[in-house]
């Protein structure tokens, strides 16, 4: 106990267990375990593996503190997650210029499958549907597809602290099936909006999206962008600063696939889902949000994640638009210095 | 609303459990519904004050830790054993005594969640109006959690260096913990010592309250271990003492 560091880091673990903050979160979570609609994605036999009933909540704040309720350790694939975060490592690569060049940014009341682009232009409409996440993939230089993949799972570890792996059944399975993704591909270097090495960027798009998170790596990869692209624990930069407004503003007006319009004008903190289960959303100067649960609504988004993501941008205003006074102050549920008493 | 209190010293041999199961007594005799809950995992003993047998437990805290059993369920309605006839109520959650069970505990530890989680369930289900929470000498992960969750933190210390030290880094930890009400007692007081003076000095050092100063009783260690004092000799000056760091407890 003679080292003041420890005791500050141990005496902060204890209080964000005993946070009126986590108390709050444990009682959304066993408030929404018992919602059991939706589906878990079954397009491969491997996704249905998952178990309807997990569930976890984590919120990590822009100063570092950590607060989970239920299955924060459950690892799942991070699907269409990594599609947002891989934008922002083509926009590091190229600037904006470019890779707007090569994918639009509008949002499309398409699903994310669709093969689909602006008619003008060429582009795929956005980054965040399978077609713009192909052509932002493509943008990841490097001279080997082992070089390309380092590059993907190095960023990743800059965001989340710790090395992640690659599910290789699931990067398999996807990439077996995936007859759909690799026609858009093909249609997109009919157009140029891709370079030749069609067949390993496809292997790249596969396996980000056969990444295995947790709950808690989502809510770290949203906190990193809240705290302006560094990770507000480790404090290392993951994404230049001045890219990190891109990355949020197309996870707004296109994160939650085809809900989104809804999602920003009922939530409003922008979010990007995954048909793993996952939905990770960033409250910009504040904190990020993960939550895990494969249960998923028509669209595609994770039904427990949504109720969550609602509850905690009424309960504590954090709607990116709402100007009246909320009716918790955040920081006082966090400190536990206010007058809440969870008992 | 419900109040909870932790009972901590930072040297095994206070008198703890003899405090916590006094004190708890000495409430639910006021008519409260009261919870005790034995976080001494490597060394439980408090069940033994409340004449609640091994035999008669078949759940404990390590259960619930492991998820085998809701909190609610390793709870002892355990009134009666000591006394306690009208209005108010004791329940006691006990730790196992069995070598093997706090084996496993010490072994592979558990999630501190799960504890703070179990708190509020107990207090929740059982309509508790008080929580006393008796933990394990010294400073460990369930210890800095008692201070952290509580509404009260009573530290309980006898006059000797060794107590004033500990209780000293104690106090410190529970400053960082933003502890919301410390309260110290003052255990085993020879006869001999100035009562006045002891407690002006304890304050001036530690910065906080003394709610209270035991003598060290021949009467209490009578009975020690078997039984609650303070339902056998209601008027006796400690059960007197007992019910006035109760009241200071009430008016936090």
């Amino acid at each position: 106990m003679s080292n003041m560091g420890d005791l500050q880091s141990l005496a902060s673990s204890i209080t964000a267990v005993t946070s009126p903050f986590r108390i709050y979160l444990t009682d959304l979570h066993q408030k929404y375990q018992a919602v059991n609609d939706g589906a878990i994605a079954d397009y491969i036999p491997e996704l249905t593996l998952a178990k309807p009933e997990w569930f976890g909540i984590c919120v990590v704040t822009n100063d570092g503190q950590v607060f989970e309720a239920g299955d924060c350790d459950q690892l799942f694939t991070i699907q269409s997650i990594s599609k947002a975060f891989v934008f922002g490592l083509a926009l590091e690569a190229h600037g904006r210029e470019y890779v707007n060049s090569k994918v639009s940014v509008e949002p499309t009341g398409e699903a994310f499958n669709s093969i689909v682009l602006d008619e003008a232009t060429n582009r795929p409409y956005n980054p965040m549907v399978n077609a713009g996440a192909i052509a932002t993939t493509d943008l990841i230089t490097g001279y080997s597809c082992t070089e390309r993949l380092k590059k993907l799972l190095d960023m990743f570890k800059r965001y989340t602290g710790h090395d992640h792996e690659i599910n290789v059944p699931i990067f398999l399975s996807e990439k077996a099936t995936g007859f759909r993704n690799q026609a858009m591909a093909y249609l997109m270097r009919n157009f140029g909006m891709v370079g030749d090495n069609i067949d390993q960027t496809l292997d790249l798009y596969f396996q980000q999206c056969s990444m295995m998170v947790n709950a808690r790596d989502l809510a770290m990869l949203s906190a990193t962008l809240a705290n302006g692209g560094k990770n507000p624990v480790t404090q290392e930069q993951a994404i230049d600063e001045r890219y990190v407004q891109d990355v949020i503003s197309v996870m707004l007006t296109c994160g939650m696939y085809d809900g989104s319009g809804e999602w920003a004008y009922r939530v409003g903190i922008p979010a990007k889902s995954g048909v793993g289960g996952g939905i990770t959303a960033v409250v910009p100067g504040r904190l990020g949000i993960g939550t895990f649960s494969p249960l998923l609504d028509a669209k595609g988004n994770s039904l427990r994640g949504i109720k969550v993501c609602e509850d905690l941008s009424r309960d504590f205003g954090l709607h990116l638009f709402n100007v009246a006074k909320p009716d918790n102050v955040l920081a006082d549920w966090i400190s536990g210095d206010a007058q809440i008493d969870h008992w | 609303m419900p109040k909870v209190v932790s009972i901590h010293s930072y040297r095994g041999g206070t008198g703890k459990s003899n405090f916590t199961a006094n004190l708890a007594t000495t409430v639910a005799l006021q008519g409260y519904r009261v919870g005790v809950i034995d976080t001494d995992l490597p060394s439980p003993g408090i069940h033994n004050l409340f004449c609640l047998e091994p035999e008669q437990v078949d759940g404990t805290l390590n259960h619930y830790l492991w998820s085998e059993s809701p909190i609610e369920k390793v709870a002892y309605d355990v009134s009666a054993n000591v006394g306690i006839n009208s209005g108010g109520r004791l329940f006691l959650v006990p730790s196992s005594v069995k070598a093997d069970d706090i084996a496993r505990i010490l072994t592979h530890g558990y999630d501190v969640k799960l504890m703070n989680d179990g708190f509020r369930q107990l207090v929740k289900a059982l309509e508790l109006d008080y929580l006393f929470i008796d933990t394990h000498p010294g400073l460990s992960k369930e210890t800095f959690l008692s201070i952290a969750i509580s509404h009260v933190l009573l530290l309980i210390l006898r006059p000797d260096k060794q107590d004033y030290q500990g209780t000293a880094v104690t106090a410190d930890v529970a400053r960082q913990l933003r502890v919301r009400k410390m309260l110290l007692a003052i255990n085993k007081v020879y006869s001999t010592l100035n009562v006045d003076a002891l407690k002006q000095k304890v304050e001036e050092t530690f910065h906080e309250t003394v709610a209270g100063i035991f003598p060290l009783s021949e009467d209490v260690v009578q009975l020690a271990s078997e039984g609650v004092f303070c339902v056998k000799y209601p008027e006796h000056p400690v059960s007197q003492e007992f019910r006035n760091v109760a009241r200071q407890i009430a008016e936090t």
